[in-house]
């Protein structure tokens, strides 16, 4: 497009290798801040197992979440965790020095060497940052109750502090292996690179809560408890796997768990052409106005929460809901509707459908207005009706998006969301409402059989992606179109 | 990425439909052409079609209206079971009674800034990735749009999602609402296919004129993306607004973090609890115990009603944009 890049710089093949040493440093650098294994600040017992030296730098109140019984039974002083959170601080600091250096190192041979010296800056920072923590480990130590609190320097300490010395040896390296800049020489960028260092803090973003929480699964093989650490004496390989399938409860909860998920999504499944019937018996309606005025109030339930809908459910069905005050007022008796299991799947299919059905329409819409006015004139010629027209003619133009749709709805029949059946659930239904996401929710966070449930979710993940992959093969082979 | 990038198309140009007061005839098409007369067939068609959409149609609102009649009418005929179709004893003393419901405040707070400043970082973010990523000379940038954008297809599971936000120090943390939807993958889909549409020319004569990047994007690409990031603007908010299981996992052991889906949540179980204890006889209430019960009852539905309103604010807003007409180039079926 513009080539406003100035000439191509060449750059020894010596000092491209120490450059991209130097950058893969830092990036370790970066990661290993949010490892909470190789925290170096967890100078005592009283930091978390689970905080990484980014957090302890960067929240105050998590650091010192567990240091109030310690204060007032005296066995620290309350400044050594101050001490401790500007040393933490402070190295955190020090690593987005080298973060601007490692960007910089992308560009003109003067913006590499002014990179360098932020580099060196940064480092030098993050290492008064170790000398504090090491000052808190030392007040800590003088403590009369060292059982207590266990003062220690952990090993993430000397790994980090490594990488750190590591990083400014090589920036060192790299002033003096680099030539001086010229007067000509000026601050500069590569236009790709100056579009890629804009994009770089979303990428961190995604990379941070997208693809770090796979780091998770490594809970799997472990006999975690909440609070407690991940370490040889607790690793169990494969028990979890098995116990899944060897513990009789745990298996029968499974069985019945994927049942009611495989039934929901086979019920959502088995129905899913009713949003295009909706939309194609829709565009009968002539007179534009209701036609909208119909689109309009059918979409509004799409965008109210389950929570919503549920006292919604309450106000309809429940024992004072409007049906039992119909028929308490010709002399029957009131019925909670809610309280029950019967026919809970249709029930929540109906819910589902009455929220989602007028959204879903919108897109087969929009595919029936893109479909050829003359195909409808050329039927209407040869003398078809309208309901041949709309299986000749309608369904047919609709039928590469809902194959679309159809597929992604498949690789997501084990992940029906957990808000409806949760809302829904009471002890009446709760044995045919629960789903796998709402199964993993209260198992896990509720009563804290992380590792267990971890195993589900990796395995529904795996699965879940498998049949996308499968999803996309099969579209790929049948419409020579990717799906994702 | 065809496919999906054709289904939003399909979905924007459907919304436009829907929201623009004044359409093109050529555009909304009634599939059955005109016809010289009417057949028997067609009347009885029309019938059944027309009872079936005006049912689903009221089937769709009545909920909204009933519970709106339920919290301005009188709190005894409430109770009695006496309202059924139209408000009797009009009054407004439920929604006054709020102010004197504990959390509640604290509640719609968080819900409030949550909505505003999670929304506006997420539309930001969205309209500069959106645009970055159709930039062709970026380093690795098909690359990097495909890992952001696989993301919407996996996830790691519920726990080892909570345990992440936990070693971040995000959990009992207001920024927890905030930071993980800052990048959203599919409205990132949506602005990209909108700044795909809009003419290169335009973005080149400024290049010329020597502007970065930085100031196409502020000063042609935002202004120009308007329709596009107001809709992403109002999915964000309803969803912020809506958000009811980021403050059930991770705001655990701090309830003035609550959101007010969590709170009505929350009250809708209270109720149902209590209601429940009392069929069954095994709770003895005192009269005044009953009353706040009541009270908790027609409380837990003025909530409910407090909540929804912004939800149908969205309404007039979404015609507002969608009046300017998102035409995406042409429909693909």
């Amino acid at each position: 497009m513009h080539s406003r890049d100035s000439k191509k710089e060449i750059i020894k093949p010596a000092v491209r290798a120490v450059l991209y040493l130097y950058r893969f440093s830092i990036i370790i650098l970066v990661i290993s801040l949010f490892i909470p294994a190789i925290n170096a600040g967890r100078i005592t017992s009283l930091v978390s197992e689970n905080m990484s030296l980014f957090t302890a730098g960067v929240s105050y109140k998590t650091l010192t979440s567990n240091t109030i019984r310690a204060i007032k039974n005296g066995w620290i002083q309350a400044e050594s965790f101050d001490i401790l959170y500007i040393g933490c601080l402070m190295a955190c600091l020090g690593v987005v020095g080298a973060v601007a250096a490692a960007c910089m190192s992308l560009g003109s041979l003067k913006l590499r060497r002014l990179g360098s010296i932020f580099a060196i800056i940064g480092n030098v920072i993050s290492m008064i940052g170790f000398g504090v923590i090491k000052i808190a480990h030392s007040q800590l130590s003088t403590t009369a109750y060292p059982d207590r609190i266990n003062p220690a320097i952990p090993i993430g300490f000397y790994i980090i502090m490594g990488i750190v010395v590591f990083t400014m040896v090589l920036s060192v390296v790299l002033l003096v292996i680099q030539p001086k800049p010229t007067e000509k020489d000026e601050y500069e960028l590569q236009q790709k690179y100056k579009l890629f260092l804009l994009m770089v803090p979303f990428i961190a973003l995604v990379f941070v809560f997208s693809y770090l929480p796979l780091w998770g699964w490594r809970y799997a093989f472990f006999d975690y408890k909440a609070g407690g650490t991940l370490g040889k004496d607790n690793f169990v390989a494969f028990k979890w796997f098995k116990f899944l399938f060897q513990n009789k409860a745990t298996r029968n909860d499974i069985v019945r768990v994927l049942r009611n998920t495989l039934a929901m999504s086979g019920l959502g499944l088995a129905t899913s052409w009713s949003s295009m019937a909706f939309a194609i018996f829709l565009c009968e309606i002539k007179n534009m106005r209701i036609r909208r005025l119909i689109q309009t109030f059918t979409t509004i339930p799409n965008f109210i929460s389950w929570v919503l809908v549920y006292s919604f459910a309450t106000l309809i069905f429940s024992s004072d809901g409007i049906i039992s005050n119909i028929i308490v007022s010709r002399g029957g008796t009131a019925v909670n509707f809610l309280m029950s299991s019967e026919h809970i799947w249709l029930k929540m299919l109906a819910w589902g459908m009455w929220k989602g059905i007028g959204w879903s329409a919108i897109v087969y819409i929009a595919g029936i207005s893109g479909i050829d006015q003359q195909l409808y004139e050329a039927a209407t010629v040869d003398g078809a009706g309208r309901f041949r027209k709309m299986w000749h003619v309608t369904v047919p133009g609709l039928l590469p998006t809902y194959f679309v749709l159809l597929l992604l709805q498949i690789s997501g029949i084990l992940s029906n969301g957990m808000e409806q059946y949760l809302v829904f659930k009471n002890p009446y239904n709760t044995n045919d409402i629960m789903v796998l996401d709402l199964y993993v929710y209260e198992l896990g966070i509720g009563s804290g059989k992380i590792p267990l449930t971890t195993v589900v979710g990796m395995v529904k993940s795996l699965v879940s992606v498998t049949l996308l992959l499968s999803a996309n093969k099969f579209s790929k082979v049948i419409r020579g179109e990717s799906l994702i | 990425m065809e496919t999906i990038k054709n289904l939003s198309k399909n979905l924007l140009h459907g919304l436009s439909q829907i929201f623009r007061r004044k359409s093109d005839k050529k555009e909304l098409y009634v599939s059955s052409a005109p016809k010289y007369k009417t057949t028997a067939g067609d009347v009885v068609f029309n019938i059944l079609n027309y009872s079936f959409f005006i049912i689903f149609t009221f089937a769709c609102i009545f909920p909204f209206y009933y519970l709106f009649i339920n919290t301005i009418s009188d709190n005894d005929l409430v109770r009695k079971g006496a309202i059924t179709f139209i408000p009797k004893g009009i009054h407004l003393r439920n929604y006054i009674s709020l102010r004197s419901v504990g959390d509640l405040a604290q509640s719609f707070k968080v819900t409030f800034a949550r909505t505003v400043l999670g929304t506006a970082l997420m539309v930001c973010a969205s309209g500069l990735v959106g645009f970055l990523v159709t930039k062709r000379e970026m380093w690795g940038r098909s690359f990097w749009y495909r890992f952001i954008i696989i993301t919407m297809y996996f996830n790691a599971g519920l726990v080892p999602w909570y345990l992440n936000m936990s070693m971040l120090g995000l959990t009992d943390n207001f920024l927890g609402y905030i930071i993980p939807g800052i990048v959203a993958p599919y409205n990132i889909i949506l602005v990209k296919t909108y700044v795909e549409s809009i003419p290169a020319e335009l973005e080149e004569s400024a290049y010329i004129d020597g502007a970065s990047y930085m100031k196409v994007f502020t000063r042609i690409i935002w202004p120009l993306s308007k329709p596009i990031l107001a809709t992403i603007a109002i999915f964000g908010a309803v969803g912020h607004w809506n958000s009811f299981q980021d403050s059930l996992i991770i705001m655990q052991n701090n309830a003035s973090l609550y959101t007010l889906q969590h709170r009505l949540y929350i009250y809708l179980n209270q109720t149902t609890n209590i209601g429940q204890a009392m069929r069954s006889g095994n709770m003895q209430l005192s009269a005044s115990m009953q009353a706040a019960l009541l009270n908790a009852k027609t409380i837990k539905y003025t909530i409910s009603m407090v909540t929804v309103i912004p939800i149908l604010l969205v309404y007039p807003f979404m015609q507002r944009y969608f009046e300017k007409g998102i035409m995406l180039g042409a429909v693909k079926g």
